[in-house]
């Protein structure tokens, strides 16, 4: 048990970097992102894990970033939105989140981005039901999902588009 | 002339960055030194304060400043309210004497990190003498209810009867008069983003500098400017990339906090709030009770309309009877009825104060209105929506004054709800819904129409106070052409996801014969750069009423010297010009021509090259009023707010017998916002929109327990829609432009929220039939559902007589 000021060296890679950093052990994995490294593309709605909005990929799969302390991330590789994004201009999925306006606020892409990313990986070709299933766990205030589910299909194997 | 670039679905500026999580959000922004701030907040509903001790916390090491009530009434003034009610009350930004809701702020700390500060917060011992809480308004009411403030005697902060017409006459004429009682329960829009400052106090200049998502600039700068008595000029606010506001980004007293905090430290304070105090704390929309009376003729048509309204506010002294005012003008929903009365409290509980939501007090008026529509249609046995085709205010009718004195505009209601019909497919549907019927589904289909208001006339508020303060409606623009030719944009209004930065480069480009991509539109708001008014802000749909008229204003002014000055260049009459593709060129005579960047050069570095009298630069302001606000007259009458959208939304659910739970099959909407400046950002308001209402009707409630305790004050327990909670809303537009705005264009922000709760209801209740359930209250849970289908006929409280 570590008390929660003590001071750990974790070690880790971000976004295909190495990263090494002397957090305290209580310091959620959003927090370290955010404060720490300066991605604050990674946002935080809820601190309790029902949002969605801090979603990033942890070694491939969707993991909230305010329900994990950064010391469990030792060894991990984490991509966040800033990952997500190429060096120059935006990914065929971003792209198509553009296309479609499937932001309003814009404070929950990234998590969503993130988890789109993970189920085209899974599923290139999912189904209206399979999308809206797979993002459940993301809320969006402002655009009742109509515009990223259709992203999300614009970007996916089965569209015309892709 | 170029193609116009208002009208077209233009790709959004803003979503370039935002993809890329290059949003910059107060929370993303940080200053040398800066500490972090934590609030530690009441655990009753009421209670005295009899005691702080903050001496453990204050020696905590990390910990900089502690604030306590007593610091906030020698630092800072009481907050300035919009709507002085009839006694003012002090009114700080901690709880000072009393705490009159869970999660009211008793006391403050900065420290180095947020952790720090919250560990802080645990060593301030505070002793509490617990007051008997009052939950609900109608107990608040009662003669030797506790009372939040013992010196006004009552927790009732407003009670008036309102008479427009004949109201007795048209209800002893009538056939009938159906006689119901709704509730609306408290919920929020809750943005993603919580509420956030960071406050920087200058000593050198006694200033104070914040970075908020505060979405009413203009209003907050006055409030905080009056408490921390200091001249407005000291204040510099700056609103960055807000993340949804809805109209629950406003909070005055958490601004203060983080200012005498930076003030106490000599440090850059930073407050995020968290969900948890987001939805104890921030602002909810009123729940409320209303007594709907409405007489009819024997083939249905409207004779008169009484309301009586009980709003619950909370602990709100900033906003009181905002809930009730602002749907006064409209509270007849479209419908032509000639006499109207309403009679309303306005009354003060131990909850969270309430305060402005998406669609203030109209999603309440239109569940009401619309509920009482579908029951008197079913009383009539007439289709709910031929009930309404022979009442609506119709286009021939426009401009159409209400009887309480709002003007709508334009507009054709009834076409819209035709167009609906079809849309849905509205027989094919009725005539499977018999069919799924004797297979045992329960299928339900619910209509509901809604004019959507646009515009706040603040003159209003004279009903209450019999003094006008503050009135009218209006924003503030700047328009600057550079000396490099590209043109830059500010108002006074910072957008929280209307996509402002692409829709005013498309309306500034058509004034100027350029692109979109050649006009640079300011990301949010700074006041010593935007121009700006007391009444500036993200808010009552605004955006088409007033902005629209600011910037347009603010554009023609340049393109006026631009013509002036291509005019004296080319010795031509400046009326000969027109404005195109980056240049002013000859009408008739496209060789003859002057660049922008020639024109921009001239106006800027070879001044001496200016026609006589003319002053260097390109840069306009303008202040735009709408001309509809017009103070309350003899009759009491007033256009609370200024232009009226309309819409129709139809829906189709099953309700599952076995466990009450409910399924949306089927969402239409047709509406009509007027010109629509941009489909792509409209289309996605009427989605987003109407899952806010779908969200009232089905899952949100911010419950309490007798004692006052939030039960809801998670996401896990107040559920928002999810995605697959919601089918696509399917969203069609009809385009009647408004006389009155300077494009056309019409509210739509708010759109959804207002009619989607009293849709899904009125759904609900046609799949309940065969149970002969009567949808009163929101939300449509399924325990409730369980409950009607085994005969259960729950019914709101009794009204005050």
């Amino acid at each position: 048990m570590k008390a929660p000021a003590e001071r750990l060296t974790i070690r880790l890679t971000v976004n295909g970097r190495p990263v090494q950093h002397e957090v305290v052990a209580r310091r959620s994995l959003a927090d370290f992102l955010r404060e720490d490294l300066g991605l604050t593309g990674t946002h935080v709605g809820c601190e309790h894990g029902v949002c969605g909005a801090c979603t990033v990929l942890v070694d491939g799969h969707t993991a909230r970033s305010c329900l994990l302390f950064a010391v469990q991330l030792d060894g991990a590789a984490v991509i966040t939105i800033e990952g997500l994004t190429p060096p120059e201009g935006l990914s065929p999925l971003q792209q198509a989140f553009c296309d479609a306006h499937a932001m309003q606020c814009g404070f929950c892409t990234p998590g969503m981005i993130a988890t789109a990313t993970e189920l085209l990986a899974d599923n290139p070709s999912p189904t209206e039901a399979q999308i809206r299933e797979a993002i459940a766990g993301q809320l969006c205030m402002c655009t009742g999902y109509v515009n990223i589910v259709r992203a999300i299909q614009a970007a996916s194997h089965g569209s015309s588009s892709a | 002339m170029t193609t116009p670039w208002v009208g077209a679905p233009f790709p959004v500026k803003e979503d370039v960055r935002l993809v890329a999580g290059r949003g910059r959000f107060t929370d993303d922004l940080g200053a040398p030194g800066m500490l972090h701030a934590a609030m530690l907040r009441s655990p009753h509903a009421h209670a005295r304060l009899v005691s702080i001790d903050t001496r453990r916390a204050e020696a905590l090491p990390g910990v900089a400043a502690v604030l306590v009530g007593a610091d906030a009434a020698r630092l800072s003034g009481p907050i300035r309210p919009l709507i002085p009610t009839t006694a003012a009350v002090p009114d700080y930004c901690l709880a000072v004497d009393r705490a009159r809701y869970v999660g009211e702020p008793v006391a403050a700390v900065a420290a180095v990190d947020r952790a720090t500060a919250e560990d802080a917060l645990e060593l301030i011992a505070v002793e509490y003498d617990p007051l008997p809480a009052v939950v609900d308004p109608h107990a608040a009411m009662q003669a030797g209810a506790p009372l939040l403030y013992p010196e006004l005697g009552t927790n009732v902060v407003w009670h008036d009867t309102l008479t427009y017409g004949d109201v007795e006459g048209a209800m002893a004429r009538a056939a009938g008069v159906l006689r119901e009682r709704f509730a609306i329960q408290r919920y929020a829009s809750t943005p993603l983003e919580t509420f956030g400052v960071l406050a920087t106090y200058d000593p050198g200049t006694d200033g104070y500098e914040f970075w908020t998502n505060d979405q009413r600039p203009g209003l907050t700068i006055s409030i905080l400017a009056a408490s921390l008595r200091v001249p407005q000029a000291r204040i510099r606010l700056h609103c960055p990339d807000i993340g949804g506001a809805f109209g629950n980004k406003r909070r005055p007293a958490y601004i203060l906090v983080a200012a005498l905090l930076s003030r106490k430290s000599g440090r850059p304070v930073k407050w995020i709030e968290d969900r948890v105090e987001n939805l104890t704390a921030l602002m909810h929309a009123c729940n409320g009770v209303m007594d709907v009376e409405l007489a009819y003729e024997a083939d249905g048509t409207l004779l008169a309309l009484h309301v009586r309204d009980v709003t619950d506010e909370g602990k709100n002294l900033l906003t009181p009877t905002q809930h009730n005012l602002i749907k006064l003008g409209n509270i007849a929903n479209g419908y032509r009825i000639p006499a109207v009365r309403y009679e309303a409290w306005s009354v003060l509980t131990t909850k969270c104060p309430s305060g402005a939501n998406r669609g203030i007090g109209k999603p309440f008026m239109c569940f009401a209105v619309e509920r009482a529509m579908a029951l008197l249609a079913r009383r009539l046995e007439l289709d709910p929506a031929e009930l309404r085709l022979r009442n609506y205010v119709t286009a021939s009718e426009m401009p159409y004054t209400t009887p309480p004195g709002a003007q709508y505009d334009s507009g054709d209601y009834p076409a819209t709800l035709r167009r609906l019909l079809e849309r849905f497919d509205y027989p094919g549907w009725r005539a499977e819904q018999a069919r799924a019927r004797r297979e045992g589904r329960l299928l339900g289909i619910g209509i509901a129409t809604s004019v959507e208001p646009a515009g706040t006339n603040l003159a209003s508020y004279e009903i209450i106070t019999g003094r006008r303060m503050v009135s009218g409606s209006a924003e503030a623009a700047m328009v600057r052409m550079e000396p490099d030719g590209h043109v830059r944009v500010a108002i006074g209004d910072p957008a929280s996801g209307q996509s402002y930065e692409t829709v005013i480069a498309q309306i500034v480009a058509d004034e100027l014969g350029l692109t979109p991509g050649d006009i640079s539109v300011a990301r949010g708001f700074d006041s010593a750069v935007s121009p700006w008014l007391y009444l500036s802000g993200n808010y009552s749909n605004k955006f088409s009423v007033t902005d629209v008229g600011a910037i347009v204003g603010a554009a023609r002014l340049v393109a006026d010297k631009l013509r002036r000055l291509a005019a004296h260049r080319l010795e031509i009459d400046a009326a000969d010009l027109d404005l195109r593709d980056g240049a002013a060129v000859v009408r008739g005579a496209p060789d003859r021509r002057v660049a922008f960047t020639e024109l921009a050069r001239t106006a800027y570095a070879d001044v001496l090259g200016l026609p006589p009298g003319e002053t260097p630069g390109l840069e306009a302001h303008h202040a735009y009023q709408n001309p509809l606000a017009a103070p309350v007259d003899a009759q009491r009458r007033v256009r609370s707010q200024l232009v009226f959208s309309n819409a129709a939304h139809c829906c189709l659910v099953e309700v599952h017998p076995r466990t009450g739970g409910i399924t949306l099959l089927k969402y239409v909407v047709v509406h009509d916002c007027g010109r629509e400046l941009n489909p792509l950002i409209v289309e996605g308001m009427v989605h987003g929109s109407t899952v806010h209402g779908i969200g009232a009707a089905l899952f949100e409630e911010f419950r309490y327990d007798e004692q006052g305790q939030l039960l809801t004050a998670t996401l896990a327990d107040y559920l928002k829609p999810t995605a697959a909670d919601v089918p696509t809303i399917e969203a069609e537009a009809l385009e009647h432009p408004s006389p009155f705005t300077a494009l056309g264009a019409k509210g739509v922000g708010e759109g959804g929220a207002i009619p989607g709760p009293a849709a899904v209801a009125n759904a609900v209740e046609d799949a309940l039939a065969p149970f002969g359930a009567t949808i009163r209250e929101l939300p449509i849970t399924p325990e409730r559902v369980w409950e009607w289908m085994r005969g259960a006929h729950p019914h709101p409280g009794p009204l005050p007589q």
